[in-house]
């Protein structure tokens, strides 16, 4: 069956937009921690469960739940943090990248032992709504999803334009050695950084909560799309990042148009081509970030 | 405790002879009519050492890539898996939904090695000037990507099914069992293995890896020495790709097929542990920190039985959050591993 490419791009909008809840977080913790956080999926799992646990046996809604993870998660992952990041900050990108990939599998295996590999979706209703002039529909739970993150979003851009705490960050993401001169604490720069990229894993893994299932592998699904559109958006930068989300949901959707059929399983696989197109080609992402050393 | 290692280091062979040595005598033994029958209940030793043979080939190749030259590579599974495949799809006769040439073993172990070697040399020449951590997410993502493309194309490789009817040489010498099948495969993967880690020894120990060395602490350094940087990684990257190329090749000869199954990230992540263990860097101590982290694997194989309320997939979790916390401890308590070099490897302990 033909899909109208409205549709698709709607679709695209949805994937965008919680591959953008993590990809914000991931992307502010490698500019300020200046680490690839491998782990940052199992931080969306921790939200997914918290948002699934607050509505079926909380009772909560689904716009409290996403507070309650939003605040749990964010302390979960500061402490996570906190004890192993945080004494080897010094240690340089690839032990605390290995460090990270040992925090994953802890994690994500930690989970399946508790949670096993059931696919526990939250029960919502959902409400479509039919725009078929223009050849798509849209459901009430894609547009949740849609305007949370453009909620988040907001809130980001406020918060990194307007407070001192937010452009403490920007300046120390550009250079930390110049913001500790500057008389920036860079260590609470850091103890925020954890906490607003863990808060917004939370989101994210509500979520995926609500349109797929919580289940152990659900944040680690998303873990390479989330660096690709981190790195697309150019790598450290948290407008990049949104921008690279939506392009890189949109491009997973409508080229589904284009490849054979029986080959669109494919388009994950293609994400990562463009990743590697992306550092090979563009480095720097759509800003410039610096990649290359030679 | 350095006396006899003295003496050891004294000997006049070195571990490409002794390797040579035991690949002839394996191969003379395999064409007589001895064969070797193991009790029963010993076939998992010889399955986790068939296994800890070939992951040792990909160590030796992952060792001089990042313990001499500090190339992180997170993706060598993808080099034996292509391998694996190539030798596959090439000698396999009449595989189910696959494509299979029915070509001799040997066509599919040269091309193997080759197709593994031109995907190393494509990914070195594209990637090495990347960063460290960047290098390490596309090597990953080149992973991802054959992994997806295995499953995708299953015309070609058999999907998730996998390639059948692939031919088994080293069982065919002897109609003995599986168990003496097991124990030639051993001794021959054994010999191959103690051959490539001496020649891999050979090239660290010789000024060639005294320049690889040179690239990791300071490759701009290296490079006003007028070494061209570059061309050593790549060809350190296209060493590892071969060799891992041809371990996946053997693996298809062992299993008699190929499975996407057989390579999972599971591998990259148990061959990088091991290494990290024994210390990167050290030739000797990455083979011991492989040894612990597939011998921890082994002994606990017995003990999930021995555990009740507790199913298999809890284990397997169990077992695997073991390995990130042992991987985890390494990385922050002794970065250089049991056997590493702390100075080196340019890290603090």
């Amino acid at each position: 069956m033909e899909i109208p490419l409205a549709q698709e791009i709607i679709f695209g909008l949805v994937i965008g937009s919680y591959i953008a809840l993590g990809a914000i977080g991931f992307t502010l913790v490698y500019g300020l921690v200046n680490m690839i956080n491998f782990a940052h999926g199992e931080f969306i799992t921790v939200g997914a469960f918290v948002g699934y646990l607050a509505v079926v046996f909380g009772g909560l809604s689904i716009p409290m739940a996403v507070a309650v993870a939003l605040a749990i998660t964010a302390v979960v992952g500061w402490v996570i943090a906190r004890v192993t990041f945080e004494p080897m900050n010094e240690a340089g990108a690839v032990p605390l990248l290995l460090m990270s990939i040992g925090l994953g599998l802890v994690l994500r295996n930690g989970f399946r032992v508790i949670a096993g590999a059931d696919r526990r979706t939250i029960p919502r209703d959902v409400t479509t709504y039919r725009f078929d002039d223009w050849g798509f529909f849209v459901t009430s739970q894609q547009l949740f999803i849609i305007g949370v993150t453009l909620v988040a979003v907001v809130v980001l851009h406020v918060f990194l334009s307007r407070t001192m705490l937010g452009i403490a960050m920007r300046a120390t993401s550009d250079n930390e050695d110049l913001a500790l001169v500057s008389g920036i604490d860079t260590r609470r720069i850091r103890n925020a950084v954890w906490i607003a990229a863990s808060g917004l894993a939370g989101v994210a893994g509500v979520m995926l909560a609500v349109s797929q299932s919580a289940n152990p592998n659900v944040g680690f699904g998303q873990l390479l799309l989330i660096i690709t559109a981190a790195i697309l958006g150019g790598a450290g930068s948290p407008y990049g990042a949104i921008v690279g989300s939506y392009l890189l949901g949109i491009g997973i959707t409508v080229s589904v148009a284009f490849l054979p059929s029986g080959l669109t399983e494919l388009n994950a696989t293609m994400a990562f081509v463009v990743l590697i197109v992306v550092l090979l080609v563009r480095p720097g992402g759509l800003v410039n970030a610096e990649v290359r050393t030679s | 405790m350095s006396a006899p290692t003295t003496r050891l280091e004294n000997l006049p062979i070195d571990a490409v002879h002794a390797g040579f040595a035991l690949l002839v005598l394996s191969v003379l033994f395999l064409l007589s009519p001895l064969f070797v029958q193991p009790p029963g209940g010993s076939f998992v030793f010889f399955e986790v050492g068939v296994l800890f043979f070939l992951y040792a080939m990909i160590l030796v190749g992952l060792n001089l890539q990042f313990g001499h030259t500090g190339l992180v590579n997170f993706g060598p599974v993808a080099f034996f898996a292509v391998g694996g495949y190539t030798a596959a799809i090439l000698t396999a006769n009449d595989p189910y939904q696959a494509v299979g040439l029915g070509f001799p073993w040997p066509v599919g172990v040269v091309a193997a090695v080759l197709a593994a070697a031109a995907l190393g040399i494509l990914i070195g020449v594209s990637t090495l000037r990347l960063r460290d951590d960047f290098l390490a997410i596309v090597t990953l993502a080149v992973a991802e990507i054959v992994h997806g493309l295995i499953v995708a194309f299953r015309d070609v490789t058999g999907g998730t099914v996998g390639l059948t009817s692939v031919p088994r040489p080293i069982a065919g010498t002897t109609d003995a069992g599986g168990g003496a099948a097991l124990v030639s495969t051993i001794l021959i993967f054994a010999a191959l293995a103690l051959f490539f880690y001496g020649v891999f020894r050979r090239l660290s120990g010789s000024p060639y890896g005294r320049v690889l060395r040179a690239i990791r602490a300071d490759d701009q350094v290296t490079e006003t020495l007028g070494k061209r940087v570059f061309r050593y990684k790549v060809a350190v990257f296209v060493y590892g790709a071969a060799i891992a190329g041809l371990a996946g090749a053997l693996l298809v000869f062992y299993n008699g097929a190929a499975a996407e199954g057989f390579f999972t990230i599971d591998v990259t992540v148990i061959v990088w542990v091991g290494m990290l263990i024994g210390g990167a860097g050290n030739d000797r101590g990455v083979i011991g920190g492989l040894a612990i982290i597939m011998g921890f694997q082994l002994i606990t194989r017995f003990f999930n039985d021995a555990i009740p309320f507790i199913t298999q997939d809890q284990f397997a979790s169990i077992r695997l959050m073991f390995v990130g916390l042992l991987l985890m401890f390494i990385i922050r308590y002794r970065p250089e591993g049991l056997w590493g070099d702390a100075d080196r490897l340019g890290v603090e302990s």
